[in-house]
């Protein structure tokens, strides 16, 4: 089920470092999307939410999920499709990252301490990853074809930078709920909130 | 069975209700796990494992865990595959470690008490990962190795992520059916990796169980281990060769094949071969054992394992076909 964005009064904000007009056209400076995400009544840390922008230049990168202390550290990583994910195991136990489910489908096999394997996420989805050795280890990796995107902190609060001012579909996803989808306009300058019921 | 049930759902509520710390910042966690199970050698068990570990100041990680666990029944070594089932609620792994990383290195150290580092030794590579029984090189009572052998002392590690050697010495403090005497343990060990391939040498010097006092000298074993893995197909195993004690000699291995292929969702599929040769004159012993089963994810935090076993006539006992079966519950906060 979808729902459509809700938008509130102050807790969170929209900044639109251009002068907050809805439907500016690109070549403004940039603005800075500032929201907050609720689920059940209560801030919901690890949700991704990024924006749709076909037109946007891709710009993948290399980033870090880390085996520590037996568990994947972030639990939730978003990335933009292209991107390189280092998987380092910095435990003394073996580990073996694999992912059966949606998304990409790999098996890293075991790899000892001290030790980097990597994987390329080239099209969008959410990777659920898993350790066959250590059940309760999981992590997901939210691969978004888009340049505009973020994983929301504790007190739920999430900002995307530099994205040009104007109208965008956004979508929001966090493990265990349905994927949110709605509309925001990035320069109004209006608080920004998306709730999960 | 009702009230070790009861005490594993006490201690994983207990568990259960410490508050998470904030989850961005959280530096600790706790586990839990709750088994229980039955085998058709008329074996009922069930215990409980709880563990801390985290990062600690400057850098350290601390670990702690202790287990209780009980079967009732004969003597048989069904559930005995990386806990003691002696219905006593005892430590198992306390220490604290840190391990440096650079670009090309790798350095470590472990101070407390831990699993000794001879082969295949980790937790996690015996406890609750589809077998339910230690390979017959493992478990105290087959006058080889145990999983629950632990060293009280030191240990570094040094190399590379594709080749590492670690040093322990310290005194055995063992939570197993048979322990060894008190005395000064060394065990190295040299691992290398190449691709989906991992090998590894191990040696130990150590003393006899101090409920053999007929048993002399000391206990001293080599070992080759090796694991291969590639698309959800592993393939690992042991060998050992040495002695328990002077005047008997010790060899055998296992072999084991893991598969979780993708088509096979919750399900891994186990089997293993195993061998061992005791020569001790007319006490010689030559156990074999065959098994197969599955571990299954039945949710996120429940496992079930299902193993049959097949033993042939060995020590004049006729050739015997076991199921085990358990039920595996983990939570952590």
């Amino acid at each position: 089920m979808r729902q459509m964005v809700l938008v509130t009064t102050c807790v969170a904000s929209l900044v639109g470092l251009a002068g907050g007009n809805a439907g500016v056209a690109a070549g403004q400076r940039d603005a800075v999307l500032v929201g907050r995400v609720a689920a059940g009544g209560r801030p919901a840390p690890d949700v991704v939410v990024w924006l749709d922008a076909p037109g946007a230049p891709r710009e993948p990168r290399t980033r870090v999920l880390e085996q520590r202390n037996m568990q994947f550290t972030p639990r939730v990583m978003a990335v933009q499709v292209g991107s390189t994910v280092e998987l380092p195991n910095n435990d003394r136990v073996f580990h073996n990252v694999f992912s059966f489910n949606h998304g990409k489908r790999f098996d890293l096999g075991l790899y000892p301490t001290g030790a980097t394997k990597r994987i390329t996420l080239d099209r969008p989805a959410v990777n659920r990853l898993y350790c066959n050795i250590h059940p309760h280890m999981a992590a997901y990796i939210v691969a978004v074809d888009s340049p505009y995107f973020a994983t929301s902190g504790e007190g739920g609060v999430f900002t995307i930078a530099s994205v040009p001012p104007g109208d965008y579909t956004y979508h929001a996803w966090r493990s265990g709920g349905h994927e949110l989808q709605g509309t925001v306009t990035v320069g109004s300058n209006t608080a920004f909130e998306i709730r999960w019921p | 069975m009702k009230r070790v049930l009861e005490t594993g759902t006490v201690v994983a509520l207990l568990v259960l209700g410490v508050p998470p710390a904030d989850a961005a910042a959280q530096s600790v966690f706790t586990e839990v796990d709750v088994t229980a199970g039955h085998s058709t050698e008329d074996v009922q068990a069930a215990g409980t494992q709880v563990r801390v570990f985290g990062e600690g100041p400057k850098q350290w990680r601390l670990f702690a865990e202790a287990s209780w666990a009980d079967v009732w029944g004969p003597t048989s070594d069904a559930f005995g595959a990386a806990y003691p089932y002696n219905n006593r609620f005892r430590p198992m792994e306390v220490f604290a470690e840190r391990t440096i990383t650079g670009q090309r290195f790798l350095v470590g150290t472990r101070l407390g008490r831990y699993r000794t580092p001879f082969g295949i030794y980790n937790r996690s590579d015996h406890g609750y990962t589809g077998f339910l029984r230690a390979p017959l090189i493992r478990y105290g009572g087959y006058w080889a190795l145990s999983n629950n052998f632990l060293e009280t002392g030191a240990s570094v590690v040094a190399g590379t992520s594709r080749l590492q050697a670690e040093v322990s010495l310290g005194i055995p403090q063992d939570e197993d059916v048979q322990r060894r005497r008190r005395g000064f343990d060394r065990v190295a060990r040299l691992q290398t990796a190449a691709g989906p391939l991992i090998v590894g040498g191990s040696y130990i010097h150590t003393q006899p169980s101090e409920e053999r006092p007929w048993a002399e000298g000391d206990t001293e074993f080599l070992g080759l281990d090796a694991r291969w893995m590639i698309g959800g197909v592993q393939v690992r195993g042991e060998w050992i060769d040495g002695r328990s004690f002077a005047g008997t000699r010790t060899y055998g291995g296992y072999a084991d094949l893991i598969v979780h292929r993708p088509f096979m969702g919750p399900v891994t599929a186990v089997a293993r071969a195993e061998k061992l040769d005791y020569l001790a004159g007319q006490r010689s012993s030559f156990p074999r054992r065959y098994t197969a089963g599955a571990r299954v994810r039945v949710a996120s935090m429940l496992v079930a394992h299902v193993n049959a076993i097949r033993e042939p006539a060995f020590d004049g006992d006729g050739p015997r076909t076991s199921l085990d079966v358990a039920l595996t519950f983990t939570a952590r906060r």
